[in-house]
């Protein structure tokens, strides 16, 4: 019952009045994370709190780092100006992050991707003045509580998921979303169709999605 | 009811963000239509974070975050987003449009205008399309792959009737001849492999679609 009230209050996940309001309800409450990472980013949004930024930036920074060196597209002083970009944004947006609708590792994924996006742009000489990442992915963050409760969980599921998938499918999906290839690039530098690269992308992730599946409804 | 949406292919690049800049303003305008999809990329932005928590870390230098520390107190210019003056209207397209000015539409064929986004980028062509209630448009083929995303009206043509939100991929060389319903104008997103540039009075008559460059 309370479920459905969430969802038809909200149809799109996100009205742009409410978007940013914590709201109080018991629902809610049940529904927020309390995760260190989850609970370190409201203190950093209510109380300003730099020791649970510092041991937010600790913690993510390193990782953030592999992240953005894997294949190669920065190198290491790059990367960490990136890292210094995101994590800034970290601080300036904390008060955004709602931990009932994403958990702190989705919402900073995203903001990194998006820095990435800009910043590969700015090196191409695209005019990124007309146009951020952030304008393309502000719609995105529409989930009912059933998606909510999956995503609460299951991080690590997807963690041991990805261990039990085929070298050759584990590979692809890395190339594509941590060394920022598309499909044609990773194509080209395996050497492989493009069609087989779709393919196993996309049997990669339905592997993983079934896994995801599964551990929601146990 | 939306019934064509992006493939698992395309979703995954917009998730990754490898996808052309110019091609994610039509996934995420789609988006603005479409609840599933917008869960779908939900779910692969969870992948991406799960990867990103599974990389194998690299040390940061010793004063990075006392850098960082530095600046946090520097006022940042807070992104929020402009209120809408089309609801309707996918935001990324509120903001083209708002930072442009207003649409300027230009004739191509008496049941065609076309107005161009500026987004910054050359590699694709993005543009509105207007289809006045009842008109047609030529039978005309692409250069490149063409994305075309419903965003007011609806439109038909030899394989089916699209309607808001419905999101289209054709591939070069397929031929199509839209046609607008009769009660009212249809506006589209399309966004298009820029071409080759083509010279020449003719091309333009033979093919309105092959004549403009991105801005």
């Amino acid at each position: 019952m309370m479920a459905i009230k969430i969802s038809q209050a909200h149809p799109l996940g996100a009205s742009p009045d409410t978007r940013h309001t914590r709201r109080r309800s018991t629902v809610t409450e049940a529904l927020q994370r309390d995760d260190t990472w989850s609970l370190a980013l409201n203190r950093i949004a209510q109380d300003r709190c730099r020791k649970s930024f510092a041991a937010f930036f600790q913690h993510f920074s390193p990782l953030l780092k592999g992240f953005l060196m894997k294949g190669s597209r920065l190198n290491a002083a790059q990367a960490e100006e990136l890292v210094q970009e995101v994590m800034i944004k970290v601080w300036g947006r904390a008060e955004q992050f709602d931990s009932t609708k994403s958990s702190a590792t989705t919402w900073l994924y995203t903001i990194a991707r998006n820095s990435r996006i800009d910043w590969l742009r700015r090196q191409s000489n695209a005019q990124t003045e007309e146009l951020v990442a952030d304008d393309l992915y502000e719609d995105e963050s529409a989930e009912t509580p059933f998606t909510q409760l999956q995503h609460a969980r299951n991080e690590q599921t997807v963690v041991d998921a990805l261990a039990s998938l085929p070298d050759e499918q584990a590979l692809v999906l890395k190339k594509v979303y941590m060394e920022s290839k598309s499909h044609s690039e990773v194509s080209t530098e395996l050497g492989l169709p493009l069609g087989t690269v779709k393919s196993r992308v996309r049997l990669a992730l339905k592997k993983l999605q079934d896994v995801v599946g599964r551990e929601a409804c146990a | 009811m939306i019934k064509h949406h992006p493939d698992d292919n395309l979703l995954i690049e917009f998730s990754a963000g490898t996808l052309a800049f110019g091609q994610s303003i039509a996934v995420s305008s789609h988006l603005h239509f479409c609840h599933h999809c917008q869960q779908r990329v939900e779910r692969l932005n969870h992948v991406g974070a799960s990867l990103l928590t599974d990389v194998e870390s690299v040390p940061v230098s010793d004063d990075l975050l006392d850098s960082v520390m530095a600046q946090l107190d520097a006022p940042t210019p807070k992104r929020k987003p402009a209120a809408p003056s089309n609801q309707k209207m996918p935001r990324v397209i509120d903001k083209i449009l708002s930072k442009q000015g207003k649409a300027k539409w230009e004739f191509l064929t008496p049941s065609l205008d076309m107005a161009r986004l500026h987004t910054g980028q050359q590699q694709f062509e993005v543009a509105l399309h207007r289809i006045k209630a009842g008109g047609s448009v030529a039978q005309h083929d692409h250069r490149g792959t063409e994305i075309t995303l419903v965003l007011d009206g609806s439109f038909s043509d030899e394989n089916g009737i699209y309607n808001e939100g419905d999101f289209l991929v054709r591939d070069a060389g397929q031929v199509h001849r839209p046609l607008a319903s009769r009660d009212a104008p249809c506006i589209c997103l399309s966004v298009v492999a820029a071409p080759v540039r083509m010279t020449g009075p003719f091309m333009r008559l033979l093919n309105p679609f092959l004549s403009f460059k991105p801005l």
